[in-house]
């Protein structure tokens, strides 16, 4: 797309009907074509990266608070009609559970399903383990690092509180253990009636161990007794893709369409630039551009580990 | 080759007529078919005299008087007015009413017993639909009705049968008001004084009651087995049950009989799960009260009263018009109409929720095949009511995931009708032989003409085929169908079927398109598709060859690879239409046609009410809602048509019939036939199923038997749609506790669940029994080596894979499902992970990262910072170069 800056004119601007438009004024200096190539590469290098970051702290948070927002309204109105799920095989996405430490202020609301781009709107429940406040080990994926870093908080002196678990079978409150990393002790399985929600996500060391979330670590939440029956029926298995730290490689297609429709966006408005000019090509275009822009960063943290 | 092939050829034809033969000689038996039902199970037969007498008219000779002395009215307490004292009486009509009804015991909800009878005054002015208020306009039918009591006068007086306790679905049959000189029931020779009264029966009528007070009125109430009192003289005074478009539609009938005064029906008996107020069940004795109408024996010379029928024997009555009051099923409660009657006392079985309600020990639950329903509906009480035993459960469930959670060790034992894969697995598994039943296409059919259901029908796979492959196109909107266009509307205007059925009416349906089959895996699905995939000429048709009459499978289905275990819905076809229902509502036409339900009970109940599962009806609320589309309305009697793919056991419990499926043919799959000459058609029953199992193969312990398609097909005695449903359980790393059970359960079932009967334990009809010898015998032996293997859980491991730990022991609930956890994550996580949920050892949490992970900000921030000072770093460099 960098080409097309430089490149010839396409379309002839009929001379009279756009007396607004001015033509460039010619740069004192003529940068040669190379340079020129070079170093606005360099630049559309630096801000995909930026906006790729940007997202992933920023922008994604926004996007991560507004999924939580509109779970958090679908799950209640699934409690309070009772219509939410409890078992079976249930569609991913749907909200499953809320989890809360009211004593941290924090709270989610938990989604089936542990793909990349499920995890996108806040932690997931793993498909193939019972459902939160079920008798048996749950297990719940979250990101800690980006997009709103939903599982962040257990991770820092939540050790001790209680976490309180809503589902549609009922309440129930759980304590949260302390961070279990690689190299201690396995918890035993949950007695009869015992339930257990095994949070799963990821920790840097160090200095930068925010920016590098590398190692898979664990909380578990423990109910000795009174855990709801896990109903029939489950998934048996899950696909590699809904496993720790897995990226998602089906969003290619989608992430492959939407790139192609950005550049040609793009395209458009450097040709609409031309001919109606820049401010008037930039007010149509910069939305679309920027929605275009937002989703196919979306779709390339599908390919990005999952607990990241 | 040929030279060997010829004498075959000629001893199949042999074998092939002498079964056509056989088949038409004992035609009738085939209202379904497999097992001893009939037998030993309560058949009822009883005759008695029923009379008409008419108060002589003026020169009397013969002064008999009623030969039936009634019950209730006293002659001398008749007022000293009353002519039936001194006027001599006629007996102007006496017959030998014979009834016969061929099981009477356990009976469940809606199963269906067959009546037979002989002796009754020909009816006539047939109607097209005898059930319910559609009857009433018959002439001398024979009332049948499912009452609560027992006739017995030496019982109290709650226990025994009366008008009151006798169910109808509307007013009109039990509640009668009109003009005073038509109340011909208040002429009735035996009636009461009070019941010749104008106002006789309920005569405190409540306010929502009109009732005008010159008109004769007789009020029936009907009283539920609570207690409670339904006035029964509007819609709205009776019990919920009877409610417009309730749940089931109405199984009293007012049956035809013939000429010569014979007629059956098949009559679906309702317990109280279905009908409440009726109230009949293990504990309340209930009853089938037949009143053959005669005509009302009158004690006067009243003319409406002693009128003979206007119809003629055997005549029909479609256009509905009035019939004579006197012999009409209307005033079956009429004194000397009821006294007429035969009733037939029946039990009735346990309820399907006795086990849940008299045990509350844990259930052990086995998943898996619906072929079992009926058999482990009569098996749970003789576990659960048995407290050396222990409560066995069955879930119905698709035979693979049944299968699944055994071999995961989530549910001790799984039913399953075929051997399984059992590769990437450490299990070991043992089938044992449990049942012997198999599917059936089911269908209900009326003959033209008036004439009754049809009870046999011939289908050859290719038919089966072009129905399941949505072949014909229903209506003018599946024609559109591109490459369909030339394609027949419905199975009964197809010429292949017509050729094999002949006889059968032309009208065009959408349910006569489609047999309701199963949406979910099943390996009654598995069969039937290999039954079509091993069939010549079925195979090709879906291969895309034509039919010798140039019909074409359905493009989306074509070149389907068969057998599976799901039958896919493949047309995406949208039809246009100029109706405004289906322009807002497009959907693909042939999957609503289909319309597959996930149960195979769901069908037989379909099918027993003749409700097809086509959702093509358009309705809306009113003129101003959008129309929405939904399941066509239920077919009227007299044209109905409809298939299903049902089991034996529902057939048998619900009294479907079955249809006679094709096991040889010497005609070529591509030339035309006008009959079934050639072809051999076998119906499921005992003999056809027993011949099917003769050919299974013994392949171990540690698999299902085999017997395949193509092994049937070289028997054409054998039914194809035989299936052995088999217990699967582990045999090596089960639960001591469930291993002990699982393994009672095969010898429990193969020996005391194999003796026929509808008692607790036994084995209902629609299954052949498994014995120690005869045909079944290899199955027994089988049985009873898996049972044991069961019961040792000794059999050695199977090699560990290499992904897998040692085999776990099956945890304690089999709920709490998922053992530990998150080190099933780790693929590097080997070592030791398996132990870690039996033991206490400790066992560290493994490590897992990830390098993506970990590097993936620094290498964004170095990229930006690098890039973002790089570009404007070249153009700072090259403007001053050149400077």
């Amino acid at each position: 797309m960098t080409a097309v800056w430089s490149g010839r004119r396409r379309l002839a601007r009929p001379p009279q009907l756009w007396p607004l438009v001015k033509t460039r004024p010619a740069s004192t200096v003529p940068v040669p074509d190379n340079l020129s190539i070079v170093s606005t590469s360099l630049t559309v290098l630096a801000v995909v990266c930026v906006w790729l970051v940007m997202q992933l702290f920023v922008l994604g948070g926004l996007e991560q608070h507004r999924a939580q927002d509109r779970l958090y309204g679908e799950f209640r109105e699934q409690l309070a009609a009772a219509t939410a799920p409890v078992g079976g095989i249930i569609e991913p996405g749907t909200p499953v559970a809320l989890l809360s430490a009211p004593g941290l202020g924090w709270s989610q609301v938990v989604t089936e399903g542990t793909s990349s781009g499920l995890l996108l709107d806040g932690p997931g429940h793993r498909r193939d383990t019972v459902l939160p406040g079920q008798a048996g080990v749950s297990i719940v994926y979250g990101k800690s690092g980006t997009f709103g870093r939903p599982l962040q908080a257990m991770l820092n002196g939540a050790a001790g509180q209680k976490l309180t678990v809503t589902t549609g079978q009922g309440e129930l409150s759980y304590t949260i253990g302390a961070v279990r990393r690689a190299g201690d002790a396995l918890p035993a399985a949950p007695p009869s009636g015992g339930s257990r929600i095994t949070m799963v996500t990821a920790e840097g060391e160090g200095r930068l161990g925010r920016l590098a979330p590398d190692e898979v670590v664990y909380v578990d939440a423990t109910l000795d007794a009174g855990a709801f029956v896990a109903p029939p029926g489950r998934l048996n298995a899950i696909g590699p893709a809904e496993t720790a730290m897995a990226s998602d490689t089906s969003v290619m297609p989608a992430l492959a369409l939407s790139l192609g429709v950005l550049a040609a966006a793009t395209v458009g408005v450097i040709v609409a630039r031309r001919r109606f000019g820049a401010i008037r090509a930039w007010l149509v275009g910069a939305p679309v551009i920027v929605a275009l822009a937002w989703l196919s960063v979306d779709l390339t943290t599908y390919l990005l580990p999952n607990l990241l | 080759m040929s030279a060997i092939v010829r004498p075959r050829e000629l001893a199949s034809l042999v074998l092939a007529g002498l079964l056509v033969v056989l088949m038409v000689t004992t035609d009738g038996g085939s209202a379904s078919a497999v097992g001893p039902a009939s037998g030993g199970e309560g058949a009822f037969s009883k005759t008695r005299t029923i009379t008409r007498v008419l108060a002589a008219t003026p020169a009397p000779e013969e002064t008999s008087p009623s030969p039936t002395d009634p019950t209730d009215d006293d002659p001398t307490a008749e007022p000293t007015d009353d002519p039936t004292d001194d006027t001599p009486q006629d007996v102007v009509d006496s017959r030998q009413f014979t009834l016969t009804v061929d099981h009477t015991l356990n009976l469940r909800g809606r199963e269906r017993v067959k009546i037979d009878w002989s002796g009754a005054h020909p009816s006539g002015a047939r109607a097209a639909n005898p059930y319910g208020e559609n009857g009433l306009n018959q002439e001398y039918p024979v009332v049948i009705m499912q009452c609560r009591g027992i006739d017995d006068p030496s019982l109290p007086e709650a226990q025994r049968l009366k008008p009151e306790t006798c169910w109808t679905s509307t007013r009109q049959q039990r509640s009668q008001s009109t003009d005073a000189v038509l109340g011909v029931w208040r002429h009735d020779l035996k009636a009461t004084k009070a019941d010749r009264e104008l106002k006789s029966g309920l005569t405190d009528l409540p306010k929502e009651c009109v009732d005008t007070k010159s008109d004769a009125t007789h009020t029936t109430p009907f009283v539920a087995a609570n207690g409670k009192v339904y006035a029964a003289c509007s819609a709205d005074t009776m019990p919920p049950e009877a409610a417009v478009g309730a749940a089931l539609p109405p199984a009293e009938v007012s049956a035809y009989s013939d000429a010569d005064g014979k007629g059956s029906v098949n009559f679906e008996v309702r317990s109280s799960a279905e009908n409440e107020s009726l109230g009949c069940s293990d504990k309340v004795p209930c009853s089938i009260v037949a009143v053959p109408i005669m005509g009302i024996s009158c004690y006067d010379d009243n003319y409406d009263c002693r009128r003979e029928g206007r119809f003629e024997a055997g005549s029909s009555n479609f256009a509905n018009e009035g019939v004579v009051p006197a012999v009409s099923p209307l005033y079956w409660w009429s004194a000397s109409n009821w006294d007429n009657r035969v009733s037939v006392p029946l039990t009735f079985g346990l309820p399907p929720d006795a086990c849940a309600v008299l045990d509350k020990r844990p259930p052990t639950a086995f998943y898996g095949s619906e072929l079992m329903n009926q058999a482990s509906l009569q098996w749970a009480p003789a576990y659960c009511l048995n407290q050396q035993r222990f409560k066995f459960q069955h879930n119905r469930m698709g035979d693979d995931p049944a299968f699944v959670l055994v071999e995961n060790g989530q549910a001790p034992a799984a039913f399953v009708s075929g051997a399984r894969e059992a590769e990437s697995t450490t299990e070991r598994i043992g089938y044992a032989p449990t049942a012997v039943t198999g599917f059936a296409v089911g269908f209900t059919i009326d003959e033209p003409g008036n004439a009754g259901e049809r009870q046999q029908l011939n289908l050859n796979a290719r038919l089966i085929a072009k129905l399941l492959t949505q072949s014909y196109t229903g209506s003018s909107r599946g024609q559109q169908h591109p490459g369909m266009e030339a394609n027949p509307m419905s199975l009964n205007v197809d010429p292949e079927f017509n050729a094999l059925n002949p006889g059968l009416d032309r009208i065009q349906r959408e349910a006569a398109a489609t047999v309701l089959s199963l949406s979910e895996s099943s390996d009654v699905i598995s069969s039937l598709t290999s039954y079509l995939n091993a069939d010549p000429e079925a195979k090709q048709f879906i291969k895309g060859a034509r039919d010798p009459w140039g019909m074409v499978v359905n493009p989306s289905y074509k070149g389907l690879k068969l057998p599976v275990s799901e039958f896919p819905l493949r047309d995406t076809f949208v039809p246009t239409s100029g109706l405004e229902c289906y322009q807002q509502n497009p959907a693909p036409y042939f999957s609503q046609l289909a319309a597959p339900v996930n149960s195979i009970t769901k069908i037989a109940s379909a099918l027993l009410d003749a409700w097809p599962n086509v959702q093509t009806k358009c309705d809306r609320a009113s003129a101003s809602d959008p129309f929405k589309v939904g399941r066509i309305d239920r077919q009227g009697v007299g044209t109905r048509f409809m298939l299903g793919i049902v089991s034996l056991g529902d057939a048998d419990r619900y009294g479907l019939r079955t249809a006679s499926l094709q096991t040889a043919s010497s005609v070529g799959p591509s030339s035309p036939f006008i009959d079934g000459s050639g072809r051999t058609f076998v119906a499921p029953t005992t003999s056809s199923i027993s011949a099917a199992v003769k050919l299974a193969k013994d392949k171990g312990s540690r698999s299902a038997f085999q017997m395949t398609q193509d092994m049937l097909r070289k028997q054409p005695a054998a039914y194809p749609g035989t299936m052995i449903v088999y217990t699967t359980a582990k045999i090596r790393g089960l639960d001591k506790e469930d291993a002990a059970k699982v393994s009672a359960f095969i010898k429990i079932a193969t020996s005391e669940g194999q003796v026929p009967g509808s008692g607790n334990g036994k084995l209902p009809g629609g299954f052949l029994p498994i014995v120690k010898t005869g045909a079944t015998a290899k199955l027994w032996a089988s049985a009873q080596r898996v049972a044991t293997l069961v019961a040792a859980q000794k059999e050695a491991a199977a090699k560990p894979e290499a992904t897998k730990g040692a085999p776990k022991p099956a945890p304690a609930a089999p709920a709490a499902a998922p053992v530990d956890a998150p080190q099933d994550d780790a693929p590097a996580a080997a070592a030791g992970e398996g132990a870690a949920t039996a033991t206490d050892d400790i066992v560290a949490t493994s490590a897992q990262s990830s390098g993506a992970a970990g590097a993936l900000f620094p290498v964004l921030i170095a990229l930006a910072l690098l890039a973002g000072l790089g570009g404007p770093a070249t153009r700072v460099v090259h403007l001053w170069r050149n400077r």
